[in-house]
């Protein structure tokens, strides 16, 4: 999260918001806000709306949930789908920002 | 569990951020990009 948070700059030069959407209570996302100084939205999903919606992959009896990262033009469109297959499966922010600059 | 495809219409949802705020996708259409980042958990 904190790596980011050193992106973010460059996310908002591309006109992109950031939207982190997690489990966790809205208290939870407070906190963590608060002492990591977040700059992107932080979206309390206990009941796990979004998070179905968009199909964020649970393993039950393994390491819970997976990352995932999905990247949404301005027309609505689903540009970039990561489903993670372990947690230290994520995209590298490079990765996504060249994506943006070449596709959007 | 459905998943998301390549190029197609990005589901809505009207959420509440941590703040109180409302929070739709569809507040960013026409205005920006969105990237959705779904974690395992912060702790």
């Amino acid at each position: 999260m904190a790596q980011l948070r050193r992106y973010y700059q460059r996310f908002v030069k591309l006109d992109t918001e950031i939207i982190v959407a997690g489990p966790e209570k809205p208290e939870a996302f407070r906190e963590y806000w608060t002492k990591e100084n977040l700059p992107f939205i932080g979206l309390p999903d206990p009941e796990h709306k979004v998070l179905k919606l968009y199909g964020q992959q649970v393993k039950l009896f393994k390491l819970g949930r997976m990352p995932a990262q999905m990247l949404i033009d301005k027309k609505g469109s689903v540009r970039f789908v990561h489903y993670g297959h372990s947690m230290s499966d994520i995209p590298s922010n490079q990765e996504i920002i060249e994506l943006i600059e070449k596709q959007i | 569990m459905s998943r998301v495809e390549l190029n197609t219409a990005a589901p809505d949802f009207t959420m509440t951020d941590f703040t109180g705020k409302s929070v739709s996708l569809a507040d960013f259409r026409n205005k920006k990009n969105v990237l959705v980042v779904f974690n395992r958990g912060f702790f």
